[in-house]
């Protein structure tokens, strides 16, 4: 049937011919210069990982000027980092619907490589899921793997469906050994952080904390069912732990009601849109259960 | 079968597609005209050419043409009896449009593989190739290629053949527009 395969074909270079309207070229890196979407008027975002330095960078636009950029802001957490360019200059991306996705759609990814045209690459979605925790650190609100080949340069562009949707934003240093995109949803909640105050701010408590069994006595006397939880280890000077009461040797058991056993799960917690909202951790303290409240603060800058 | 699916297309190609054999190791090559195979100038410079045809005969051929900067040569084939490609035009070509390649990866007889146009043009620096290489111009193609894939054709949805597969970047599939076969031809009868 090569009449539909031809209408296809056609399909997916019309999506490219589209998508790659707001899709730019990002020289912020020696040799290959690396990929970026313009998402929002004059604001560019590409992946942290391929800008190298904070100053003398520019982007090459799909007509192919260059153009200086200016680094807004990035977060290393999430891989993402945000160019403000000239405003007028280019259409915005046009965004997909990246939760709607499953094992089996077709997908593509582009970049711009210098002065040339878009650069493409095929394939499908691979696996999907909901909020994950990446290794650097940040809250990804999907899991979207796909098989494509994230080739030098693509990184920083957009995973696109073939009506030319944008779902997100292809990394190449999460990708290993599947292409790994970071959502439309985790791009706009970073990016109003970033247009907002130049950075993430992720919550922060300021305690060292280490996961600890809770013998059967203990669980008795307190009458508590967990059987695990977080003993403190330190509590720094004047931060929100401290100002909270909270001392070496509290166990806690809960947070905002999710049970925690593990410091990951505490990161997960903070990592949201917690610094300055007052959350109840649950704990045992000389045997007994104790509700205290801690105002979340924002992890110093040096820390992140 | 449902579904948008390459096999006319890749049915066409392939019976212009013959096995190149020089020194224990395979190529690929297909046809171009009454007794003339296209193949890459890089598979044909280690000795004798015999060429395997679909039906299994051998024909020993003989580099009438060869040009090793573009990497392109063509051969003569007594006795061929097979038809031609058809050719497309590779400065026509829609990025992220479907192309398949056919050769003998590894060996493999007669395997497609299939993706899309990743781009057209000379390589961006960065990726690992001879200087003049990247200079050149390349049909970039997303799909899989390996080794005896060398001279085989990259062709598009119809089947017109757009490219000669010649190298793996990055991974990347790199053939020379087919353009580069007239070029040759022209160049020589001047």
């Amino acid at each position: 049937m090569p009449a539909s395969l031809s209408s296809f074909s056609d399909q997916l270079a019309d999506a490219v011919t589209r998508a790659a309207g707001a899709v730019v070229s990002v020289h912020a890196r020696p040799r290959l210069p690396s990929s970026g979407v313009h998402w929002r008027d004059g604001v560019v975002v590409t992946t942290d990982g391929t800008v190298r330095r904070d100053q003398d960078l520019s982007v090459t636009l799909p007509d192919g000027r260059r153009s200086p950029a200016q680094l807004a802001g990035r977060d290393p957490g999430t891989d993402l980092a945000v160019l403000r360019i000239a405003t007028g200059e280019l259409p915005v991306a046009t965004p997909g619907d990246p939760a709607g996705l499953r094992p089996g759609h077709l997908v593509l990814a582009i970049g711009r490589t210098g002065d040339g045209g878009p650069r493409a690459a095929f394939g499908a979605i691979s696996a999907t899921g909901g909020k994950w925790r990446c290794w650097k650190g940040g809250e990804i609100d999907l899991w979207i793997q796909s098989d494509l080949t994230i080739y030098p340069g693509l990184g920083g562009g957009p995973l696109i469906s073939p009506d030319a949707g944008v779902l997100g934003i292809n990394s190449g240093g999460l990708s290993r050994p599947l292409a790994t995109t970071i959502p439309v949803a985790t791009v706009e909640r970073v990016l109003d952080q970033i247009l907002a105050k130049g950075y993430v701010a992720r919550g922060w408590l300021g305690a060292a904390m280490q996961p600890v069994r809770i013998s059967d006595t203990t669980r008795a006397r307190a009458a508590m069912t967990r059987d695990g939880g977080l003993v403190i280890l330190s509590v720094e000077p004047d931060a929100p732990a401290a100002l909270a009461g909270l001392m070496v040797g509290d166990v806690i058991v809960a947070i905002d009601g999710h049970p925690v056993q593990q410091s990951d799960q505490v990161l997960a917690l903070l990592a949201g849109d917690t610094v300055g909202r007052t959350l109840v951790v649950e704990l045992i303290r000389g045997g007994k259960p104790e509700r205290v409240e801690v105002l979340v603060g924002e992890r110093p800058r040096t820390r992140r | 079968m449902t579904g948008p699916a390459f096999s006319a297309g890749v049915r066409g190609v392939m019976d212009s597609v013959v096995e190149l054999i020089i020194a224990g190791t395979v190529g690929s090559g297909f046809v171009w005209g009454p007794d003339v195979v296209v193949t890459s100038a890089h598979v044909v410079q280690q000795g004798p050419v015999m060429v395997r045809l679909p039906n299994g005969q051998e024909r020993s051929a003989r580099v009438r043409l060869a040009d090793r900067d573009r990497d392109i040569a063509l051969l003569d084939v007594p006795s061929l009896g097979l038809p031609a490609v058809r050719s497309g035009d590779p400065t026509a070509l829609r990025i992220g449009q479907t192309l398949f390649a056919v050769g003998h990866p590894l060996g493999v007889r007669y395997a497609m593989s299939s993706g899309i146009l990743h781009a057209v043009g000379p390589l961006p620096d960065g990726y690992p190739l001879p200087p003049h290489a990247r200079r050149l111009t390349w049909v970039q193609a997303d799909l899989r290629l390996a080794p005896g894939n060398s001279g085989g054709p990259i062709a598009d949805a119809r089947g017109r053949v757009v490219g000669v597969s010649t190298m793996i970047a990055a991974g990347l599939a790199l053939a020379v527009p087919i353009t580069a076969v007239d070029a040759l031809l022209r160049s020589r009868a001047a």
